[in-house]
């Protein structure tokens, strides 16, 4: 066995870990392990309709960003 | 007769008293207008989500969502952030699901105007961001009601958001270092393997770079917190562990840097990594069990009411506190707590002083008596005359003196902080000498090099950092199965050092509240109309004797009686079957002309049906439970117990002396028990003070440690290091020996930690450490420290 096989299977499962961690700090940074409970809980009620609803919020604030956003 | 759900809150209630709607079944009119909003919104699915979970039935009557528009409020409660969108932090009431906050963040996120609401499920607050422009606070506030929850404002204060971002903060940095840490191992044990076996050099490298790879960001993004702490250390001249964690970590580093480039040695990456992992995650501890001075001065000012009534001529208008100047005429109604000092033009009334005061008494007053803001009315309706302004009022001098205290607080020098300061200093002294001692026998400057290096990595203080945050995690969490709070580890070290101990009396040492003594019956009385005449009053005397009947005669219930009324300052008085009843005391017998005995000093209740006499209650505060057994206990731990009160010497004397207390200083204000706890400072006492009132707030602010009620009022909760729950004093005394325990076994892990270092340092200047040898001696006087402190929570039940 070339030893070039060794670093090119550490080098790939070190990246896959380091994937795995980035996407952890991700969630730490917005929040998502900040209330225990929701997180496991809140799971149940996550549907298309709860995606749009998040869509509609992110619109409704770049609206407003714009100036163009005029409640009705 | 069958039981339907109501369609709303799913309680059950028999089908005759529902109210039929088509298909539906409500239960009360709330729970229908809920359900139609919710259909109209299209927010059905709600019930779907829900379950089997049961909701509370709405309540009405709240107050007033307009006041949530007030300027007033809006500077108190309302934020603005970055993009100009106002912020407003909430506590939601009667949430009890997940469905619940579902559907609070549903129902508002379909308002035009709100930008984003987030409710935290564990504990209930909401964080809501709205367009002021479009739409106005009270709307949101009344959607919320609409859908048959509560909302309260609370200050989410700068302390509170930036103590979250820095727990955050430790939270991405441990990941990081776990991660790495962990990883490193496996690489780890391939190299060991090697060094035993055998293994190529170019395996080696790779091995060896594989390490670099994860060590660099343990070192530089987990490892930021050291540096950052080291150099502020030698701005202030000071060795501490975390130069000697630097030093340690970035000299390994670059000596191993240097090992894999040149390829010749063993690297030491998965040393760096694991110091810093550790060390980190002792610090993390310390980080997570800290308290914020600073927030308890909010929370004093959320009880200070914002908004006054001042009447100007015919006109009644409500204004800012700090706009009020000496003279103005200001109304205060029963409830409304005073928030500028002033003496009484017109009306009469009780008030409650017991804020200030801490006795429980109310205080009648009436035209030309002083008012001093921080008490409350209890009935009194009047108006006063302000004679001074809000910054010169009682209520803020209070706080600023509390301010000035807490900033002040002493800090009693932790164990470890000074051991490692030497031992850091003894360590980096050893490592240099070992090197140069090297250098000089003479051998080649990398093996010197690292024969000094690997002093510092053995003697790493893992085990040092895991000592105290361990141990008094084990305190924190044996004190709190006994009910024991305390706020903040640091605390229990600095209470095992105590020298002193200083008592309030009032609610402290004695339940807060009089109960009958003695009771003498002069006439045989019907007890049920004595039990409705002492209920009619809400004075602690009366309800005392109410109690006292309820305990002695389980039948006792109220009748209807007539005429009741409560005469301030005297008792009631009230009319049953044409006969005169009346109850309170002495003036009160004096002034209907009954003959009673002459006057004490004890609080006696006089009870008389139709001019005679019937029955007589001596009433006293009396001791706690087991006050006098724990007392003793104290002082078996070589207290010194002092009660301080601002009660009268005769009352305090006699508490003192059945509780088996020598010292007493009676008749004391807030700010005397303050001074006398600076004085006992100045004495060289390590001071703890119990008490429970807003009259012992400075003084709890004052000592070293203090200790607060449960029951307590909040201020006096929040101002204090340690609350106990249960309000006993057997857990002030359990609270020391938890204490004392738990420095006990900070030293025997300190002790633990240096016996290691002082095994494996000669070993490593010997030049005997190889990286294995490193890894497996951290690892292990952790587990030593760890350990240690799991066997005492296991041994003290």
């Amino acid at each position: 066995m070339d030893s070039w096989v060794v670093a090119m299977m550490l080098g790939a499962s070190l990246v896959l870990g380091a994937t795995a961690l980035a996407a952890f700090l991700w969630g730490i940074k917005n929040g998502q392990f900040d209330d225990e409970k929701k997180m496991m809980s809140q799971v149940h009620f996550d549907d298309e309709k709860e995606l749009n609803d998040l869509a509609d919020q992110q619109k409704k604030r770049e609206a407003l960003k714009k100036k163009e956003y005029k409640p009705e | 007769m069958s039981k339907v759900k109501c369609d709303h809150c799913h309680l059950e209630f028999s089908d005759s008293v529902m109210i039929h709607d088509g298909e539906y079944r409500f239960c009360c009119n709330g729970c229908r207008g809920i359900f139609h909003l919710l259909k109209d919104e299209g927010l059905e699915s709600f019930y779907s989500k829900m379950g089997d979970t049961t909701l509370a039935p709405p309540t009405e009557q709240f107050e007033a969502s307009s006041n949530f528009d007030t300027p007033a409020f809006h500077e108190r409660f309302v934020t603005l952030d970055k993009e100009g969108l106002s912020q407003v932090s909430l506590v939601i009431e009667g949430i009890h699901c997940a469905a619940c906050v579902w559907l609070n963040e549903k129902a508002l996120h379909k308002m035009d105007g709100v930008i984003e609401a987030n409710i935290n499920y564990t504990n209930n607050k909401a964080r809501i961001t709205w367009d002021a422009n479009a739409l106005k606070l009270s709307a949101i506030i009344d959607m919320i009601r609409a859908i048959g929850y509560n909302a309260f404002p609370y200050d989410a204060s700068f302390q509170e958001v930036r103590a979250n971002k820095e727990r955050k903060e430790y939270y991405l940095r441990m990941a990081v270092a776990t991660f790495a840490a962990m990883n490193m191992m496996w690489i780890a044990v391939a190299q060991y393997a090697g060094y035993f076996t055998g293994i190529t050099q170019d395996i080696k490298t790779i091995l060896n770079i594989a390490e670099w790879f994860l060590a660099t960001p343990v070192l530089f993004y987990s490892g930021w917190v050291f540096y950052r702490g080291a150099y502020y250390g030698l701005r202030n001249r000071a060795v501490t562990m975390d130069l000697l964690v630097v030093t340690g970590s970035s000299l390994a580093y670059l000596y191993s840097i240097y090992i894999t480039v040149f390829e010749k040695g063993e690297a030491y990456f998965d040393s760096v990594a694991m110091i810093i992992t550790f060390v980190l995650f002792g610090k993390f501890l310390e980080v997570l069990s800290r308290k914020n001075a600073a927030d308890t001065l909010d929370v004093m000012s959320k009880h200070i009411p914002s908004e006054v009534t001042i009447i100007e001529g015919e006109t009644v208008r409500d204004v800012n506190v700090n706009e009020v100047k000496v003279g103005d005429i200001i109304r205060i109604r029963s409830g409304e707590r005073c928030a500028i000092d002033g003496v009484v033009m017109s009306g009469e009334g009780n008030f409650d002083e017991s804020n200030l005061t801490g006795e429980s008494e109310p205080i009648f007053k009436r035209p030309s008596d002083v008012i001093i803001s921080g008490t409350t009315s209890i009935d009194a309706l009047l108006t006063y005359k302000a004679t001074k302004d809000f910054a010169h009022s009682t209520l803020s001098n209070l706080v600023n003196l509390l301010e000035n205290a807490l900033s002040h607080k002493p800090n009693i020098e932790k164990l470890a902080n000074r051991l490692s300061q030497h031992f850091s200093s003894t360590i980096l002294f050893l490592a240099i000498g070992t090197f140069w001692f090297w250098y000089f026998w003479p051998h080649s400057f990398d093996r010197s090099l690292m024969v000094g290096i690997s002093v510092i990595i053995i003697a790493c203080p893992c085990a040092l950092a895991l000592a105290t945050p361990v141990a008094t995690l084990v305190g924190l969490a044996l004190g709190a199965k006994r009910g024991i709070l305390f706020k903040s580890a640091a605390q229990i070290e600095t209470m095992a050092k105590a020298s002193m101990v200083v008592l309030d009396k009032t609610g402290t040492i004695t339940q807060g509240r009089p109960e009958v003594v003695y009771a003498t019956i002069h006439e045989i009385f019907n007890p049920h109309i004595l039990y409705s005449l002492t209920k009619a009053s809400k004075h602690p005397i009366s309800r005392g004797v109410a109690e006292y009947l309820e305990r002695t005669d389980e039948t006792v219930a109220q009748i209807l009686l007539e005429d009741v009324h409560e005469i301030p300052a005297r008792g009631v008085v009230a009319r049953l079957d044409g006969k005169m009843i009346v109850g309170g005391n002495a003036l009160l017998m004096r002034d209907s002309t009954i003959e009673i005995e002459s006057a004490s000093d004890k609080s006696l209740f006089y009870y008389a049906v139709d001019g005679v006499l019937a029955a007589t209650y001596e009433l006293r505060d009396l001791p706690k439970e087991k006050a006098l057994e724990s007392i003793n206990a104290l002082k078996k731990f070589g207290l010194r117990v002092v009660m301080l009160t601002g009660d009268h010497e005769r009352a305090a004397k006699r508490v003192a002396d059945e509780v088996g207390i020598d010292e007493v200083h009676a008749h004391l204000s807030p700010e005397q028990k303050a001074a006398f706890i600076e004085m006992a400072h100045t004495e060289g006492h390590v001071v703890v003070m119990a008490g429970d009132g807003v009259n012992d707030l400075l003084a709890l602010a004052r000592a070293d440690i203090g200790i607060s009620m449960g029951s307590g009022s909040d201020i006096a909760i929040e101002v204090s290091d340690v609350v106990l729950l249960n309000d006993s004093l057997t857990s002030l005394a359990e609270a020391f020996a938890i204490s004392r325990r738990t420095y006990g076994l900070i030293k025997q892990n300190l002790g633990i930690s240096l016996v290691y270092n002082s095994i494996t340092i000669p070993l490593a200047m010997m030049g005997y450490v190889i990286p294995l040898i490193a890894a497996i001696s951290m690892s292990f006087s952790s587990l030593l420290v760890v350990g240690n402190s799991m066997r005492s929570r296991w041994m003290y039940k």
